[in-house]
């Protein structure tokens, strides 16, 4: 591995973290799509802001185009406001156009230089090593490499001072306000770093990698935990992942960094949607499978406690009286006799002690939904696992 | 009876574009009542709520709690929103969830220790959540969710509460551990406005009421005031409640 890539690397992990904090608010604000809006809109900064500096990488560009993106969330938020449509066409209303005054303007005055449309929108990463940041004559590493470290380096201070804020703000709202963090203050603020965020890792990785890195490793954190800082964890290191994995796809099959990166975010995305413990789909449907013999084990179960003649209790009299299809039924007097909770005579079933108290004790959970009672069943049974 | 004014509402008028949803309202609510906001559905009761908390912003008029404007007093004062007002798949556990009503006393960047986790712990403890202290709060059920909310309001320790309707979807257990609560914080000498919508149990849990309907129709003590004549001016129809003493 030679330093060039090297530096792409370390590169496209930066741009992933930088990416991931501010894209965990944006899912659990329900604010995806404006990422995305962001994204496309700021390329009119950009270009205005070349035409000014004649520095792709200076911070003045990068102002000015963040100021863009400020500009579009204002844009739709007002669009929004007047009631006449809703936050998604207000969205599509707005990026379009702005993004196409940036197409134009391209189009007209900098078909020579290096902003073209293509770069716009999918960057170009392997050439980030080329453009190197020299101070007095020394030099220290990509320019992009610090542009993006240093917003980072905001990000995270930003994000450990205001932790609290940005979370109450985003949970209630209403509690917020009332508590004097001002929902609009934490709202801007998060705007204006998903901008300058999306504005300096754009000429890395394209319009439509930063929405991907933003948004589907936030989403993938999401299905795998339920606290708030193992989110924003989870999602920093399912970018990293995929920044790193993405680029050495890309260099076997002499691809596109952006298209690979994008490409394993997809894939995390459906492996952890397929296979999460608790939220992915298999195990939503191993759970629910479960859930249906485990009930029909309860309703039986209780059947037995409420009766002590032996008519109600034999076996063909039970496949009748509950309902069940034959294989249901054997599956569920199965499941019970492993667990030694009947006893079966004569074709008579009864109820040992153990079965007994599981069904008193099930019960009870369910009428009192209180966690104590049902400590020693969790490991045994779905249904008692919140 | 001469008790301090907690709440004072002068010519508070509130506009959703333009059109006025609360219309120069004027209400004093003394200190250490229970005091029921009732109304029809649109008739305001949230936004005077929302506007003495300084969350929506009137038009007109102002509101002073104990004699200064809100921004100044805001640690006297405790909010419960609406239930259905946040997202409950939101990834924090029930305790996370009371802290919250401690972060108003940090102020901006400090963050939550050791005493303020005593704190929401006891809370819990007086609404019976103790147990579920680590549960994700998706995985509480609705009167759980809303005990959550009210351990939250207490834990700010406020001198008044307000609180949007906190029975909404919950069951006769529930409802009962939240009123024995809110009337022990009467006897506390706390004062506690609630948006209300059983007009059944306004005499039974409440000593105090505001009729709202988009104006203000009376506010005083329930024995006095809470009679057919002023239901039937907020209600719009000839209302007839059986409620003997």
């Amino acid at each position: 591995m030679n330093s060039a890539q090297l530096e792409i690397q370390i590169i496209a992990s930066l741009v992933a973290i930088a990416c991931a904090i501010p894209g965990t608010f944006l899912v659990l604000r329900k604010m995806a799509m404006i990422s995305d809006a962001i994204s496309h809109s700021i390329l009119p900064g950009i270009v205005i802001g070349f035409f000014i500096t004649q520095d792709l990488n200076s911070p003045f560009l990068i102002l000015l185009a963040a100021i863009t993106g400020i500009i579009t969330v204002i844009l739709v938020e007002h669009i929004q406001k007047t009631g006449l449509v809703k936050e998604d066409t207000a969205i599509g209303l707005v990026f379009p156009a702005l993004f196409s005054i940036g197409v134009i303007l391209i189009a007209k005055n900098a078909n020579d230089i290096h902003l073209d449309v293509d770069a716009v929108l999918l960057g170009e990463l392997a050439f980030a090593p080329f453009d190197r940041l020299i101070i007095s004559g020394i030099d220290i590493g990509p320019k992009s490499m610090w542009i993006i470290g240093s917003i980072l380096t905001i990000t995270i201070g930003l994000l450990i001072a205001f932790f609290k804020e940005l979370k109450v703000s985003t949970f209630d709202v209403g509690l917020s306000a009332s508590l004097g963090f001002s929902p609009a203050i934490m709202h801007y603020s998060l705007m204006t770093i998903s901008s300058i965020t999306t504005v300096g890792a754009f000429d890395a990785v394209g319009a439509i990698l930063v929405v991907a890195l933003m948004i589907a490793p936030a989403a993938t954190a999401y299905l795998l935990t339920t606290d708030l800082k193992k989110m924003l964890g989870l999602a920093i290191f399912f970018g990293v992942f995929s920044a790193i994995s993405g680029y050495w796809i890309a260099h076997w099959l002499d691809a596109s960094i952006a298209g690979s990166i994008t490409t394993m975010l997809g894939l995390i995305f459906l492996m952890v949607y397929l296979f999460a413990p608790n939220k992915g789909i298999i195990a939503v449907f191993y759970r629910e499978k479960q859930q249906r013999t485990e009930v029909s084990l309860l309703t039986f179960l209780l059947h037995l406690k409420n009766h002590n003649e032996e008519s109600e209790r034999h076996v063909n009299h039970l496949n009748e009286h509950i309902n069940w299809q034959k294989v249901r039924s054997r599956s569920v007097l199965d499941l019970a006799l492993k667990n030694n909770m009947i006893t079966i005579k004569n074709n008579i079933v009864s109820l040992t002690k153990k079965g007994d108290d599981f069904t008193t004790q099930a019960i009870d959970y369910i009428i009192t939904n209180e966690n104590a009672q049902i400590e020693d069943m969790k490991e045994d049974f779905f249904l008692f696992r919140g | 009876m001469n008790k301090k004014i907690a709440v004072q509402v002068d010519d508070l008028t509130v506009a959703y574009n333009y059109k006025p949803v609360l219309w120069d309202i004027d209400l004093e609510i003394p200190e250490g009542v229970l005091m029921a906001i009732v109304g029809p559905n649109g008739a305001g009761k949230s936004t005077l709520i929302k506007s003495i908390l300084g969350i929506l912003k009137p038009i007109a008029g102002s509101v002073s709690v104990y004699g200064k404007p809100y921004k100044k007093q805001r640690h006297l004062v405790a909010y419960v929103p609406q239930k259905g007002s946040v997202d409950w798949d939101f990834p924090t556990t029930a305790l996370d969830v009371v802290m919250m009503g401690t972060y108003g006393s940090l102020g901006w960047i400090k963050r939550p220790g050791q005493k303020e986790k005593k704190l929401a712990l006891e809370a819990l403890e007086k609404v019976g959540m103790l147990a579920f202290k680590n549960r994700q709060i998706s995985q509480l059920s609705g009167g759980q969710q809303q005990r959550i909310f009210l351990a939250r309001a207490l834990v700010q320790n406020a001198a008044i509460y307000f609180m949007d309707e906190p029975f909404q979807g919950v069951d006769a257990t529930t409802e009962i551990a939240i009123i024995n609560i809110l009337k022990e914080l009467r006897k506390a000498g706390k004062t506690v406005i609630v948006v209300h919508h059983d007009l059944q149990t306004v005499p039974e849990y409440f000593d105090w009421v505001t009729f709202l309907n988009v104006k203000k129709i009376a506010t005083g003590p329930v024995k006095d005031i809470f009679n057919d004549d002023n239901l039937t001016k907020t209600y719009g129809i000839n209302y007839k409640v059986s409620i003997q003493e």
